[in-house]
């Protein structure tokens, strides 16, 4: 009997690994649910909230919006980084060393400080000292930057976990250098990479929120926005929190399909 | 094949890997290596191999010398086939792709010329169901036997092997055995660098002991075995055949 | 063997129920008991706006809302605490109960007065712009115009004007005030709509990269907020209110905090209103 109970409970052991039944499955989802739905009732009950919905829904437009600018402003600075962060990548493994020195200045200076600084310099220094006025591409270009330093230390460690063994036995095989990076390094490159380049995918939509700062009109700003129109600050934020979850649980949920997809051993 | 080493020395960080080796083998299919860890065996196969240049000293095979220039051992690289004792093959091409690889990139076949000899190969080795798996699915013999295929996939001159069953269990190992006693047969030219002393014992014409980076010895395989001059290699040799 | 079971699932149950507990605590906590029941009203505002909400050397608040505020504790014999938030984090705060008054140079709006109660005006002002000094602008009616771009604070009256009659031109929601200022010092903004005394104040600072426009061209007069509800507390604080000025209390704020303005706006002709 009890064993039966903690079935639906508890994952099983099976082998090496775990057995969870489908009804388990159900069982624990819908716990989790109502215990989070619990906690937020009681807080809200207490709290005397008076809900007003009606009037933040007039604001639709603003929110979608908003989040269309998000995800343009995402996808723009997730191509752009790419680009920097490989470049980058391949200029730390250079032998022209002011090139790999340059590079590996970005990397600690761009991981070392904050995304709201550099916002900040780039935007009120570094844009204003070149003339250039436009938010929203100093904006894309600050994400950019931001990105491309992770990116390019993500790509430079898959490039270098390519075992020795295998350039050696490309050597052997007869394979020219510039073949070698390209028929044995780069695909094992992309494949080890993609899961957490998508990751970092998602960590540049939520980034992408702090460019609200510098009133790029972006799905937070739009959202607070409407906060100060209608004072209804929970049902302004609610419907922030879930415009990013649309946006990145999908990412999410792909960059687990690519990791087990790509996931071999060497 | 012949083979004319003169005085090769080598170093790595410090340590002499190979000290002052000269030999002179006029006529030979197979060659085997042997000696103790460490004495400089793999170095050496490596050099025959163009995958290390010498600090010093010179290598002719066939009576052409090696020219240690990057442009040339790389073409030197093209003409021969080198197996290794483990990570052979590339992990995200599949067992024919990795076959096809050096195929059409290295030596101007067509995808469907390259795909039609791979598969005629693997066919030889009884590796056609294996065809389309990647490395990571197959056991540690077929790998080596697919690591094979594509060594002479290339039409080589002479074939290498570096410790091709060391890493491998018994069974797997004869299967691997097998395979290079068959090429063997058919008269290609080897050069094998092996622990299997029974294998080396039957397959070799001539055999090189190696300790320490030096030559100790160099002779016909049977008269190495059965009446070794050195005291080192009668002494390795009761150690190793003790079980 | 099953007693041994037993008393583990028992410890179990035990610490999953006082887990359950310490999650839910805090929350119990916190609820909206009526001010007037306690001895401490906790007056919310931004200490970003000098000289009203600003802070010292010291990192203490202080300024006329600071003065007033104090003064109406005085009057009401509670205690007074002083919570420095953003700007339009002011209602929600008030509505959840996290604060019980705002006293935040915050203008009586009819909008606003749909979610809280204000007191009656204690300070009037009026919207006025901050201008680049390389951009044409005259007016109010210049600046809704394409290829404008206007600066505003994020919650502020400036911003529901712009909201609701800017349509041509680009509207920047800044959060803080120094933003909106750099904004158009640079020139990316052409002008920032803003209370009269700040417009001032700013162009004070700026006077190479910037000109004021004072004449107000919508008025507004300050207030009190309070939660809905609370007449009885209105009731005082308005009484607070008409006694602070009839002795005089306003004046001495003005000359406190502000008399370099009081005699500027007198030299340029301004109304000055406190």
């Amino acid at each position: 009997m009890k064993q039966q109970l903690m079935q639906y409970f508890f994952a099983q052991r099976k082998g090496s690994g775990e057995a969870i039944s489908l009804p388990a499955r159900l069982i624990g989802v819908l716990t989790v649910f109502l215990l989070v739905a619990l906690v937020f009732t009681f807080a809200f009950s207490r709290l005397q909230y008076g809900w007003h919905w009606g009037e933040v829904y007039t604001y639709q437009r603003k929110f979608l919006q908003g989040w269309l600018v998000t995800l343009f402003i995402s996808a723009a600075a997730l191509v752009l980084s790419l680009i920097i962060g490989l470049f980058f990548a391949l200029a730390q493994r250079c032998r022209f060393l002011p090139l790999r020195y340059l590079g590996k200045f970005y990397v600690e200076t761009i991981r070392g400080t904050p995304l709201l600084v550099q916002i900040l310099v780039f935007f009120y220094v570094v844009a204003d000292a070149f003339g250039v006025g436009n938010r929203y591409a100093v904006g894309v270009l600050t994400l950019a930057l931001f990105a491309g330093a992770y990116i390019s230390e993500i790509i430079r460690a898959g490039i270098e976990s390519v075992g020795e063994s295998q350039l050696e036995s490309a050597r052997a095989i007869g394979l020219t250098q510039r073949q070698i990076y390209c028929y044995v390094v780069f695909p094992q490159v992309v494949r080890r990479v993609l899961p957490p380049l998508t990751g970092q995918f998602a960590s540049l939509i939520k980034d992408s929120s702090l460019l609200s700062i510098i009133a790029v009109s972006e799905f937070t700003l739009n959202a607070q926005e409407v906060n100060s129109y209608t004072f209804s600050t929970l049902e302004s934020y609610l419907p922030l929190a879930f415009g990013y979850l649309l946006l990145t649980l999908p990412i999410s949920l792909l960059s687990r399909y690519l990791e087990q997809r790509y996931h071999y051993a060497t | 094949m012949q083979l004319d080493l003169t005085d090769i020395h080598k170093r790595f960080d410090g340590q002499s890997a190979l000290d002052g080796v000269t030999l002179r083998l006029a006529d030979f299919h197979s060659l085997a290596l042997l000696g103790p860890s460490g004495g400089g065996k793999s170095t050496l196969l490596r050099i025959i191999a163009g995958l290390e240049t010498p600090d010093s000293g010179s290598v002719e095979i066939n009576g052409v010398p090696l020219v240690f220039s990057d442009e040339q051992l790389l073409q030197h690289r093209r003409t021969i086939g080198t197996v290794f004792q483990a990570f052979n093959l590339f992990p995200h091409l599949s067992a024919l792709e990795n076959i096809t690889l050096p195929l059409e990139k290295v030596h101007g076949y067509s995808r469907d010329e390259a795909v039609a000899y791979a598969c005629q190969l693997l066919s030889r080795f009884q590796l056609q169901a294996h065809a389309g798996k990647k490395p990571a699915q197959l056991s540690g013999g077929q790998q080596q036997r697919v690591a094979i295929a594509r060594a002479i996939a290339v039409k080589p001159r002479f074939l290498l092997f570096d410790e091709p069953t060391s890493a491998l269990d018994p069974e797997m190992t004869a299967e691997v055995l097998d395979i290079i006693a068959e090429l063997r047969h058919e008269g290609r030219d080897l050069i094998l660098v092996t622990h299997e002393m029974g294998f080396a014992r039957q397959v070799a014409d001539q055999c090189l002991f190696l300790a320490e980076g030096r030559l100790v010895e160099a002779g016909p395989a049977a008269r190495l075995f059965e009446a070794p001059e050195q005291p080192a290699v009668r002494n390795f040799l009761a150690r190793v055949l003790r079980y | 063997m099953n007693s041994v079971n037993g008393t583990a699932a028992l410890k179990r149950g035990v610490w999953g129920g006082l887990l359950l507990l310490m999650v839910l605590f805090p929350v119990c906590q916190g609820g909206a008991v009526a001010a007037e029941a306690r001895d401490t009203l906790i007056v919310g505002m931004e200490l970003a706006y000098p000289p009203f909400e600003m802070t010292d050397v010291k990192g203490e608040p202080t300024g006329v809302s600071v003065d007033l505020a104090h003064a109406l504790g005085k009057a009401l014999g509670k205690k007074i605490v002083i919570q420095n938030m953003a700007f339009d984090g002011l209602i929600p705060s008030l509505k959840t109960g996290k604060i019980d008054l705002i006293i935040s140079s915050m203008t009586a709006t009819a909008e606003r007065a749909k979610s809280i109660d204000f007191s009656d005006p204690y300070l009037q002002t009026g919207l006025c712009l901050l201008v680049n000094k390389e951009s044409p602008i005259q007016t109010i009616a210049d600046l809704d115009r394409p290829g404008r771009k206007v600066a505003v604070k994020k919650g502020t009256t400036g911003h529901t004007y712009a909201a609701g009659h800017i349509k041509r031109a680009e509207v920047l929601v800044l959060d803080k005030e120094a933003a909106a200022v750099l904004e158009v010092v640079q020139g990316k903004a052409d002008a920032f709509i803003y209370d009269q005394m700040s417009t001032y104040q700013n162009w004070q600072r700026n006077q190479k990269t910037t000109r004021a426009l004072l004449t107000p061209f919508q008025q507004e007069s300050w207030a009190v907020g309070l939660r809905k509800g609370n007449d009885a507390l209105k009731n005082q604080i308005n009484g607070f209110l008409r006694d602070f000025r009839a002795r005089g209390g306003f004046d001495q704020l003005g000359n406190r905090y502000l008399k370099e303005q009081k005699q500027q706006f007198k030299r340029l002709g301004y109304p000055f209103f406190l």
